[in-house]
């Protein structure tokens, strides 16, 4: 090098204040939070202020005993890797299957289908979230849409009923019909079905068989209730049913533009060996793509690991906490009630180390099984 | 066989939005007997009233001084970064430059905890030095905690790991010549990044705003931690306000989630492409 001492030392001044500011931003919202809660995590610290007045000390590794023996957090653990599954064996093959369809040109008008089906990344989590509690409550679209098919199938068998009895006749053979198609329903409404059903019938005038029709459905017909998400096992189901909605068009995009790059002779040729597109998927597309699909995954990893806002706002991880993610877990320990940040702080922890092991995991089954592109 | 798959998974992409959209123009009353049709009377009752309760006129111009703030902050000292890990040889770039890649797949909201404490504590040690120096009386100081500049210090710094990487390999394309070139006709360093580095990264610079801006107009975790003045808040935090215990006004709800997609919507039927290409940038990584 021919430089001169006073131009390397330019050239140092100049590098250093250049990056300082994202320098000195990356260390505030990074480096120094993430010394914070290794400290924290590892005192007795109770809040108050933490430099000068109120004394607190580190006292070791208690907090991590207590996360693993504690129930909460191994449900929303394992709630996380429901998340984790369902992005990687949900988002990405799906994505992967549109993006090829439009790739090949299976189906046409991909511009189409591609900007349809990114329209929920691009809205708030927030307003999804509610959107979505609002769509699966006992008033939202899928009651609707089921309570109507219910309605429709009483009433169908209303109809049998008194077509089978020749019109409009109140006897008991009638009422225990109506009450048996009714299914649980009218056991739960009357004390006794049969006497209560039978008197209520007899008040009708006998023409008026369209509107004890009518009334019969809007009173006897099934409602379809939510409360079946009560449910530990399944009360994950819609939330893992919305992140698939919200996120595959991402991976779609994603899948597509990396094909899009692929020289389509290859294809082309395949084809005329005879592979059918399953095969051109499986053995050509996905050997390609290996180094995309693993950066898809780790997208994937660190995004469900981190996921907040989509349950805080559908579900706040209730009922009963089934639905509870590790990032509420720790909101609630530090912001609801009396906090405990020592805990919230663990929590925090554990979520970095959780997906950095994920993402080296993954990039070590990459080395063994995919090439690179 | 094909179309029918990807008309079902488009309609069911766009069905509750419109149904959504379809809702909040209907008066409550009408929705409880009409879950499905069109509104019978239209309405815009529900937006007035959707408005006024979210206090979405206080929010909406904070929502805005937070995305384009920090959106133009993270480029600025994102491409300032980029230039020099890209274009000054230094054996500083090696680990700092990986500290930012790491950045990118650490997520920020997991240290909201962390964040918060750091904020608020900068704030006591700041009030009791002040109160030290006599500067201030018993009032609080609210530098980093309830204050736009919190904010926007944190969501610049949320935002720079991608930003920083992206506009580094980017700038990695350009020719060394030109830099070279510069630095014969005698130019300082910060003047080549004006003249001819800044122009020459206005496509990735587009690419990284937009991606941005999306982000930080949607963004809840971090601002729900940092700010509890009304004044001070965006508008996801607003649109929060109609989760679950509106349960007897559906109209309003509606309309408030209306209120916050609408200005995403919109800024993705303009910027389509240009959102979809920064989709796949900031997904391509090594």
């Amino acid at each position: 090098m021919s430089q001169q001492p006073w131009k390397a030392t330019e050239e140092r001044r100049a590098y250093w204040s250049m990056i300082s500011p994202a320098l000195f931003l990356y260390v505030f919202v990074f480096a120094f939070p993430i010394i914070i809660s290794i400290v924290i995590s590892l005192s007795n610290y109770a809040g108050g202020k933490m430099f000068g007045g109120d004394s607190w000390r580190v006292t070791g590794f208690q907090q991590y005993v207590r996360l693993a023996g504690d129930p909460y957090f191994w449900l929303a653990m394992k709630n996380n890797i429901y998340l984790v599954l369902i992005s990687l064996f949900g988002q990405l093959p799906l994505g992967l299957i549109f993006a090829y369809l439009i790739y090949r040109r299976i189906v046409k008008f991909g511009e189409f289908w591609q900007g349809i089906l990114y329209i929920p990344a691009i809205i708030s989590v927030i307003v999804i979230g509610i959107m979505w509690n609002i769509i699966f409550s006992p008033y939202g679209l899928i009651a609707e849409v089921i309570n109507r098919a219910y309605a429709a199938s009483f009433s169908r068998q209303v109809e049998q009923i008194f077509a089978a009895a020749g019109g409009f006749r109140v006897s008991d053979e009638v009422v225990k019909q109506l009450i048996t198609a009714s299914g649980p329903n009218a056991l739960e409404i009357f004390a006794e079905p049969v006497e209560e059903l039978k008197t209520l019938l007899l008040a009708y005038a006998p023409d008026q068989l369209e509107v004890v029709k009518q009334d019969l459905v809007n009173l006897l017909a099934r409602k379809w209730s939510a409360a079946f998400l009560a449910k530990r096992d399944i009360a994950m189901l819609p939330i893992l049913f919305v992140v698939l909605w919200m996120w595959t068009g991402m991976y779609l995009i994603l899948f597509l533009a990396n094909m899009q790059k692929i020289d389509s002779g290859i294809v082309e040729a395949a084809r005329i060996d005879g592979a059918s597109e399953g095969q051109i998927i499986w053995r050509i597309m996905l050997p390609m793509l290996s180094g995309v699909v693993v950066n898809a995954a780790i997208l994937c990893i660190a995004g469900s690991l981190n996921s907040f806002d989509l349950v805080f706002a559908m579900t706040g991880g209730g009922p009963a906490r089934v639905t509870q993610l590790l990032s509420i877990y720790m909101y609630d320990r530090a912001f609801m009630g009396a906090p405990d940040y020592p805990l919230a702080n663990a929590i925090a922890l554990a979520i970095v180390i959780f997906s950095l092991m994920l993402i080296v995991v993954t990039k070590i089954v990459e080395r063994r099984y995919g090439g690179r592109e | 066989m094909s179309y029918l798959v990807m008309s079902v998974f488009a309609l069911m992409t766009v069905y509750p939005i419109l149904w959504l959209i379809l809702n909040s123009f209907k008066p409550t009353p009408e929705y409880r007997v009409n879950r499905i049709g069109l509104p019978r009377t239209w309405t815009l009752v529900n937006y007035a009233g959707a408005w006024k309760i979210g206090e979405f006129s206080k929010l909406i111009g904070n929502s805005f001084f937070y995305t384009i703030g920090a959106s133009i902050g993270i480029i600025l000292v994102a491409t300032l970064a980029a230039f020099a890990f890209a274009k000054i040889k230094s054996k500083a770039t090696r680990p700092i430059y990986g500290s930012f890649v790491i950045g990118i797949l650490l997520s920020i909201q997991s240290l909201m905890v962390p964040i918060f404490l750091e904020v608020s504590q900068l704030d006591r040690i700041i009030g009791d030095l002040l109160r030290l120096l006599g500067i201030i009386g018993q009032q609080n100081v609210n530098v980093f905690y309830n204050s736009r500049f919190g904010v926007l210090l944190i969501y610049i710094g949320a935002g720079l790991p991608i930003a920083v990487y992206l506009c580094t390999e980017y700038i990695r394309g350009i020719p060394d010549s030109l830099i070279e070139a510069a630095r014969l006709d005698g130019a300082s360093y910060f003047e080549i990044f004006r003249r001819v580095i800044l122009p020459m990264a206005i496509p990735i610079a587009m690419t990284v705003t937009i991606l941005n801006i999306t982000k930080i107009w949607n963004e809840f975790a971090l601002i729900n931690i940092l700010v509890s003045k009304t004044e001070l808040k965006s508008m996801p935090l607003g649109i929060y306000r109609f989760s679950g215990s509106m349960a007897s006004d559906y109209g309003k709800q509606f309309a408030a989630l209306v209120i916050g997609m609408a200005p995403m919507l919109i800024f993705y039927v303009i910027f389509r492409k240009q959102i979809t290409k920064g989709v796949f940038a900031g997904a391509v990584k090594g």
